[in-house]
């Protein structure tokens, strides 16, 4: 089992392979419970119930995993993001529905592997986002913080912000953007014109 | 274009509604800047995930997940597999019942037997009460005795009759006077059942202008007497006699 790769795995348990979703377990669980554990602000019990939904997921789908829609870790991260928003929003009674397996699929879809974990470990890319982030203006950081953390969607930012929707959407594009060179200029990618 | 492109970001972050998600997907067919930025977006807005402090996992995390997995997985199957199983016989009755009642129809056929109830209720006790009826019709009232009275002194001249009628079990002494000294105040003549010489008030009465009255008495049951006297009283309510005998048998 630990010498197979992520998408054999996935073939595994496809084919209902109990020892692959172990070994998937073993090797993902800390990413997944770390970042639940924030996004639901350190709630084990919830934590608890999102790790169990996302392996659920993994479980029941019935999608073969293929390495050219992206890397396996984004998708999982994905699907424990929409996860934990939902159960966020469920509990807030917020409106909104949440993006569906397909969709998150075919987000993945265009998307070459990299694996960027394999050039940084995930501690350095944790310090290089926090730098990056740390450069966008109160404003940005607030809004990245809302919608990737915080699980709002951008009209409700808009009203939490009393600004005009297209307000708010320019100003993600901007963060987005300035992130992402902030982002390519500290791992020595190409930096992007503004 | 420009408006196009600007919907880059709202597209990796899933805020597009359905149609202008496939908008931007023709666009970015055409658009080599959208096609360029976002890969590198994309994985920005992912490495958003990377800000996180590692956490020690529990223990007993795994065997809970796994649990659950495998648990709500079984219970999944199980669900499928039961609606298949056939439903025992009680079961069925059920299920035809909820089927074919619906709250409303159910609530409207409770009221009808209730109807029903009341209405076969009702008709018994109007059976009870015509056979009552019946028995009354057969059983008429009957006089047992009469009795003539007969004035005396300053009511020599008054006459009357009475009658003990029998209607049913009970016994009524009907008493008609005529001829009768108009009263005056609070006077009234009180008549007296006479047993062993003891005496028991049988009501009063005033006569009309003519010197007529009636009066109706029930007696109590198995209750007899020997002769009836009617008395002038100077008040009603007397217990025992206190003014002149004017009537006798």
């Amino acid at each position: 089992m630990k010498s197979k790769s992520d998408e054999e795995l996935i073939e595994l348990i496809v084919q209902n392979h109990r020892p692959a979703l172990e070994e998937l377990y073993d090797r993902y669980v800390k990413l997944i419970y770390s970042f639940s554990i924030k996004i639901t602000k350190g709630d084990t019990e919830k934590t608890k119930e999102i790790v169990q939904q996302v392996f659920l997921r993994l479980w029941t789908t019935k999608r073969t995993y293929n390495a050219s829609q992206g890397q396996f870790v984004n998708w999982l991260l994905t699907i424990t993001r929409n996860i934990s928003i939902d159960l966020i929003r469920k509990e807030q009674k917020y409106k909104g529905t949440v993006q569906l397996e397909l969709e998150e699929w075919q987000q993945m879809q265009g998307l070459q592997s990299e694996d960027v974990e394999q050039q940084v470990t995930r501690n350095l890319l944790k310090q290089q986002i926090q730098e990056a982030k740390r450069q966008l203006s109160e404003p940005q950081q607030r809004l990245i913080n809302l919608l990737y953390w915080e699980g709002y969607s951008l009209s409700e930012i808009a009203e939490l912000e009393q600004k005009p929707l297209g307000t708010i959407k320019s100003r993600l594009h901007q963060a987005l953007k300035k992130l992402r060179n902030n982002f390519n200029g500290k791992i020595g990618g190409v930096r992007h014109g503004e | 274009m420009e408006n196009k492109c600007d919907n880059l970001s709202l597209f990796i972050i899933n805020e597009l509604t359905n149609q202008d998600k496939k908008q931007f997907e023709d666009h970015l067919l055409k658009c080599a800047k959208c096609q360029q930025e976002l890969k590198s977006i994309q994985e920005t807005w992912q490495m958003l995930s990377y800000d996180v402090e590692e956490t020690e996992v529990p223990e007993s995390l795994k065997s809970q997940v796994m649990d659950f997995v495998f648990e709500e997985n079984k219970f999944l199957k199980h669900e499928e597999k039961k609606e298949a199983e056939p439903m025992s016989f009680k079961e069925r009755i059920l299920s035809v019942a909820k089927k074919h009642f619906s709250p409303i129809s159910t609530a409207v056929t409770a009221i009808l037997i209730i109807c029903l109830i009341g209405f076969y209720w009702n008709s018994l006790h109007l059976k009870d009460t015509i056979k009552a009826l019946e028995n009354n019709a057969a059983d008429p009232t009957q006089i047992v005795t009469t009795y003539s009275l007969t004035g005396e002194s300053f009511a020599a001249s008054a006459t009357g009759s009475a009658y003990l009628l029998q209607e049913g079990t009970e016994t009524n002494l009907v008493i008609a006077l005529n001829n009768m000294p108009i009263t005056k105040g609070n006077e009234v003549y009180q008549v007296w059942l006479l047993k062993n010489g003891n005496r028991q008030s049988a009501g009063t009465l005033i006569p009309d202008q003519n010197g007529s009255g009636l009066i109706t008495y029930r007696l109590p049951p198995e209750y007899s007497f020997e002769d009836i006297g009617i008395t002038l009283e100077p008040n009603p309510f007397n217990t025992q006699p206190q003014g002149q005998k004017v009537l006798g048998t």
